[in-house]
C-alpha cells in the first residue's frame, strides 16, 4: 500500500515536471512553431502521468473509464488544435496590432 | 495522500499563471491561442488532483467536459482566419 | 494543508483579476475574446475551488466553450464590418 503511495507521488510528480517544462518552453523559445511544438506534447504527456498517478492512488474502474475518456479526448482536442493553428501560422499574417 | 495532493495543485496553478503570460504579451494570435490551450490542459489537470482534496469526485466531470469543448475555440478561431482569407 | 489551500485561493484570486484587467483593457476585440476565453476556464476553477461542480460545469461549457467560440465569430464580423467594402478607414479592422 505504502508503495503504491510512492509510485503515486513519482507519477504526478513527473508529470508536473512536463507541466512545467511546457511552460518554460512556451515563455523562452524564440518563434511561434518552435513554442507550438514544445507545447502540445509535453502538456499531453503530463496530462497522462497525472491522471495515471491519481489512478494508481484510487483504483476504481468507473473513475479509470472516466480518466481514459478524459485522456483521449485531450489528445484529439490538442493533436487537431495543433494541426490547424500550425496550419494558420506557416500560411503567414499571423501579425496582429500592439 | 490526498490532502497532500494540495502541493501539485498549487505548482499546476503557478504554471497556469505563467503560461497565462504569454496570453497576454504574445506576439501573435498564434501565440494567445496556443498558450490559451495550455491554459485549458492544465486547468484539466488541476482540477483531476483538485477533486481528491476537496473531496468532491464530481470534479472529474468538470473536468471531461473542459476536454470535450477544448477543440472548439481552436476550431472557430482557424474558421476565422479561413473566411477571411476567402471573402 | 490549510496554508496551501490558502496560497492556491490567493493566486487564483490574483491571476484571474489580473486576467479581467487584461481582457478589459485591450483594445482589439479577438485578443479580448481569447483573453475571456482563459478568463472563463479560470472562473472553472474557482467555482469548482468553491466546492460548486454543477456551476463549474455550466461555466467550464457555456462561458469557456459556446460564448468564446460566439464571440470569436462576433469579433470577426465586426472587423469586417469595420474594414469594409468601402475601404480601409478604421482600426478596428486590424486585428
Amino acid at each position: 500500500m505504502v508503495a503504491l503511495h510512492w509510485l503515486a507521488a513519482a507519477l504526478i510528480l513527473a508529470g508536473l515536471l512536463f507541466f512545467v517544462a511546457g511552460t518554460v518552453g512556451l515563455l523562452r523559445l524564440p518563434d511561434a512553431l518552435s513554442r507550438l511544438h514544445a507545447l502540445t506534447k509535453a502538456d499531453n504527456l503530463g496530462l497522462f502521468l497525472v491522471a495515471l498517478g491519481l489512478l494508481v492512488a484510487n483504483p476504481e474502474p468507473f473513475f479509470a473509464l472516466k480518466l481514459l475518456l478524459i485522456w483521449l479526448l485531450v489528445m484529439a482536442a490538442a493533436a487537431t488544435g495543433a494541426h490547424l493553428i500550425a496550419k494558420r501560422a506557416v500560411r503567414g499574417d499571423g501579425e496582429d496590432a500592439p | 495522500m490526498s490532502e497532500l495532493l494540495a502541493i501539485p495543485a498549487l505548482i499546476l496553478l503557478l504554471t497556469l499563471g505563467a503560461g497565462l503570460v504569454r496570453v497576454v504579451i504574445g506576439p501573435t494570435p498564434t501565440d494567445r491561442l496556443m498558450a490559451a490551450q495550455l491554459t485549458g490542459t492544465t486547468g484539466i489537470a488541476t482540477l483531476l488532483v483538485l477533486a481528491p482534496v476537496l473531496r468532491a469526485p464530481a470534479l472529474v466531470d468538470v473536468a471531461l467536459v473542459f476536454a470535450l469543448l477544448a477543440a472548439v475555440a481552436a476550431a472557430a478561431f482557424t474558421r476565422q482566419r479561413r473566411s477571411a482569407e476567402e471573402p | 494543508m490549510t496554508n496551501l489551500l490558502l496560497a492556491f485561493d490567493l493566486l487564483l484570486s490574483l491571476t484571474l483579476v489580473g486576467l479581467a484587467a487584461a481582457a478589459l483593457t485591450s483594445r482589439e476585440p479577438r485578443r479580448a475574446v481569447i483573453l475571456f476565453i482563459a478568463f472563463g476556464l479560470l472562473l472553472a476553477l474557482v467555482w469548482a475551488r468553491l466546492r460548486a461542480p454543477d456551476v463549474a460545469l455550466a461555466e467550464a461549457a457555456i462561458g469557456a466553450g459556446l460564448a468564446g467560440a460566439l464571440m470569436l465569430a462576433a469579433a470577426r464580423r465586426a472587423a469586417r464590418g469595420a474594414r469594409g467594402p468601402g475601404g480601409s478607414e478604421s482600426s478596428a479592422g486590424q486585428d
